[in-house]
């Protein structure tokens, strides 16, 4: 508007001081010409120079009525082309600075929104918006190649016969002038996203206005320095994955390290503990027999207590030895003899009878056992500790039973008991070394081996454990050995 | 978006596909059997004369009919030889008979009738009122100026002619010389130049093509200056018309532009 007003103004100053073509008046068109090329571009600036040669031409006609094709006159002439001349060169350069910065702001604005922290597809979201916005983009779409298939960004799916794809395959940047369809002719060019030499994807831009060629070139290379800047965007993104995921793993190890080293100490508390009661037995009364006169049938009762310490003494002692040739990786040493389990299995629950008045212990053997191949040593470890943990973690007179049956190919004993049970979540780790179950480690003290090594042992002879539990009315572990061919 | 999710093929259409060329044969013939009989006294030179401004309007015209139509089927090979019946028949009736030049008037009609089918020229566009406006100012701007400059330097004046004068011209701008021109140059040529070239491509073309039509039109004064002005203010007029049509796929706004310019023109044409 200002330009129009400024070749108006002029006009009317050249008609009422000096209308004349050769009129000094006349350079002065130039300004309002120059000032619109460099403010609008090309179009602009050609405009103003039509405007400013329709204002002055009835000047320059009028003299050639008047006298002729002077040199006056073609000096107006002159200035008519010089006009064109100028608002075009200025305008062109003008819009040429205008396109490079623009191209520049594109490609910062663009490193900027693949560059922010997220995954791929907000990104893609991000720079579709940004390059629509800075290419004055009708439709913009963007493809990036990805480990599970394209990422597509402005369209449902990539067509595998589209340009987008043809692209990507070629490596090639493909132009239509028209994609039809419209009034109006949409020009449509796909550029490919390149890293390092190889094709990771492709920008596809659909304007209704011209895209030029030196516009194509430009964005051409926009398309490689966009394809890097994915690239880094995507290796940036991998990284911090592998940053969080390695960060997660230390908390883990850490929280593991810290549950380890709080089991060692409690197990050394434990262990010293477990280890210390039956010395402090043996140790007292053998200096009570040291030291005192006792009848015999004292001293052979207080032998027997100090026989019975020895031999838990002894268990604990093995168990470890047990669990740590087991962490070694090594295998427990069995002498396994055809036996049968019959006796075995009474001769423990007698033991138990005649040393723990205080439950009721039932056996029940349903039938003729078959025989096993079998260390006795080790069976009897088994029983004994199973038994032992029935009456340890069941009430005083409630009854614990012991029963053994044939199965097809195997014996099965089942340990029985009326304690309050073992909670669900517990039952599938009272078999790990070390683990006390927070509702039955209140009740009683232990070292948390036993059940790890008779699991162990019963793996050990081809068999099988389970541990099963309704609801808070006791306890049954039932351990199942192969019974001989 | 038709370049991530249609199949692409590479459009191999020629530009001048679809030509009518039985009907401009048919045409060509009629103007020399016109001039033939005219020659050997059979009928009248006026009338050879409507006939072969009848036959190039409608040539323009049937061109156009031809490349425009939207749904090509057994019908629309018709419809170029109907437009060109009326414009022919337009032409004849003005040269022959007192009025009758409004029957130029009868082909916008049977354009207009006929939009639907005619998609290409994109008669009815409400989304280019604003365009309109602006087609309008421009053949104001031409036609003041050429005004302007003509009273100034060529001896001619603005007058108010007669209305008996006036009307024919103005008839036959509407309904042959303005509609041809954008009909053919702008609905069909440069439509399907800017759809295979740049604007500027296109409107060179287009305004090339238009400029030749004009300096061959018999109607034009074959002055000096005239030539040089008409060269001018056509071209601009083309330019101004092709970005028009860029904008909005409608030649209503070049039709407004066309009918202003000229109607200004022919005020000044008609006092001397």
């Amino acid at each position: 508007m200002v330009a129009v007003l400024a070749l108006v103004g002029l006009t009317a100053v050249i008609a009422l001081l000096e209308p004349a073509a050769a009129t000094p008046w006349r350079h002065v068109y130039f300004l309002p010409v120059v000032m619109t090329a460099i403010r609008h571009g090309t179009g602009a600036g050609v405009l103003a120079a039509l405007g400013a040669i329709l204002l002055f031409g009835p000047v320059v006609l009028r003299d050639i009525e008047r006298a002729g094709a002077r040199r006056a006159v073609t000096e107006g002439f002159v200035t008519f082309a010089l006009l064109l001349l100028a608002g075009a060169l200025v305008g062109a350069l003008a819009s040429q600075a205008r396109r490079q910065r623009r191209r520049y702001e594109a490609l910062l604005a663009a490193q900027r929104a693949v560059a922010e922290a997220s995954p791929l597809a907000g990104a893609l979201g991000r720079l579709r918006a940004v390059l629509a916005y800075r290419l004055n983009a009708q439709a913009l779409g963007v493809v990036v190649l990805g480990p599970a298939g394209p990422e597509v960004c402005g369209a449902d799916h990539l067509q595998p016969s589209s340009m987008a794809a043809s692209v990507v395959r070629s490596g090639e940047a493909l132009y239509v002038a028209d994609a039809g369809g419209g009034r109006r002719p949409r020009r449509t060019l796909v550029v490919p996203l390149a890293a390092n030499g190889v094709t990771v994807g492709a920008v596809a831009i659909e304007r209704h206005g011209d895209i030029a060629r030196e516009e194509r070139d430009a964005l051409t290379g926009l398309g490689a320095a966009l394809g890097l800047a994915l690239e880094n965007a995507r290796l940036a993104a991998r990284q911090r994955t592998f940053a969080e995921e390695l960060e997660r793993k230390v908390t883990e190890a850490t929280k593991r390290l810290a549950e380890m080293d709080r089991l060692k100490s409690e197990l050394v508390a434990l262990a010293s503990h477990e280890l210390r009661t039956p010395l402090t037995a043996i140790q007292g009364f053998s200096e009570l027999l040291a030291t005192r006169p006792f009848a015999a049938a004292e001293v052979r009762r207080l032998a027997d207590i100090m026989r019975a310490e020895a031999e838990r003494l002894g268990r604990i002692v093995a168990d470890f030895l047990d669990i740590a040739r087991l962490e070694r990786g090594l295998p427990l040493a069995l002498r396994c003899t055809p036996l049968d389990p019959a006796p075995l299995i009474s001769e423990a629950v007698e033991v138990f009878r005649r040393t723990r008045t205080t439950h009721r212990l039932e056996l029940h053997v349903d039938g003729a056992l078959p025989r096993i191949d079998a260390d006795a040593d080790a069976l009897d470890r088994v029983l004994k500790n199973l038994i032992a943990n029935a009456l340890k973690f069941s009430p005083a007179g409630s009854c614990v039973r012991v029963r053994a049956r044939p199965e097809p190919g195997a014996v099965a004993v089942d340990v029985e008991d009326e304690g309050p049970g073992v909670a669900a979540a517990e039952l599938a780790r009272i078999f790990e070394p070390y683990y006390r179950a927070p509702s039955t480690a209140k009740l009683e003290r232990g070292t948390g081996l036993g059940l790890a090594v008779v699991k162990s042992l019963v793996e050990a002879h081809g068999g099988t454990i389970t541990a099963q539990c309704a609801g808070g009315h006791g306890t049954r572990m039932t351990f199942v050995i192969p019974a001989l061919s | 978006m038709y370049a991530l999710g249609a199949p692409h093929r590479r459009r191999t259409a020629a530009l001048l596909a679809d030509t009518p060329l039985v009907l401009l044969l048919v045409l060509g013939a009629i103007v020399v059997v016109a001039w033939t009989l005219a020659a050997a006294g059979v009928v009248p030179e006026r009338l050879a004369r409507g006939v072969t401004a009848g036959g190039a309007q409608g040539a323009l015209l049937g061109t156009a009919v031809a490349w425009a139509v939207s749904r090509p089927d057994a019908r629309a090979a018709f419809l170029p030889f109907g437009i060109a019946t009326v414009a022919c028949g337009g032409a004849v009736a003005a040269s022959m008979i007192p009025f009758g030049a409004a029957a130029y008037l009868l082909a916008p009609l049977w354009l207009w009738r006929r939009r639907a089918r005619l998609g290409g020229l994109c008669l009815d566009a409400p989304h280019a009122a604003r365009f309109t406006v602006l087609g309008v100012a421009l053949g104001a701007v031409l036609g003041v100026h050429l005004a302007i400059t003509a009273s100034l330097t060529l001896g001619y004046r603005v007058g108010r002619p007669a209305v008996s004068v006036l009307a024919p011209w103005l008839a036959y701008d509407a309904g042959a010389n303005v509609l041809a021109a954008e009909c053919f140059f702008r609905g069909a040529l440069f439509d399907r130049a800017q759809r295979r070239w740049s604007f500027g491509a296109a409107a060179a073309v287009a305004t090339a093509a238009c400029l030749a039509r004009y300096f061959v039109d018999p109607l034009l004064p074959r002055t000096l200056e005239m030539a040089a002005g008409a060269a001018f203010y056509v071209g601009l007029l083309s330019l101004g018309n092709c970005w028009l049509y860029w904008r909005t796929g409608s030649i209503v706004p070049g039709l407004c532009a066309g009918l202003v310019f000229f109607a200004m023109y022919r005020l000044l044409h008609v006092v001397r």
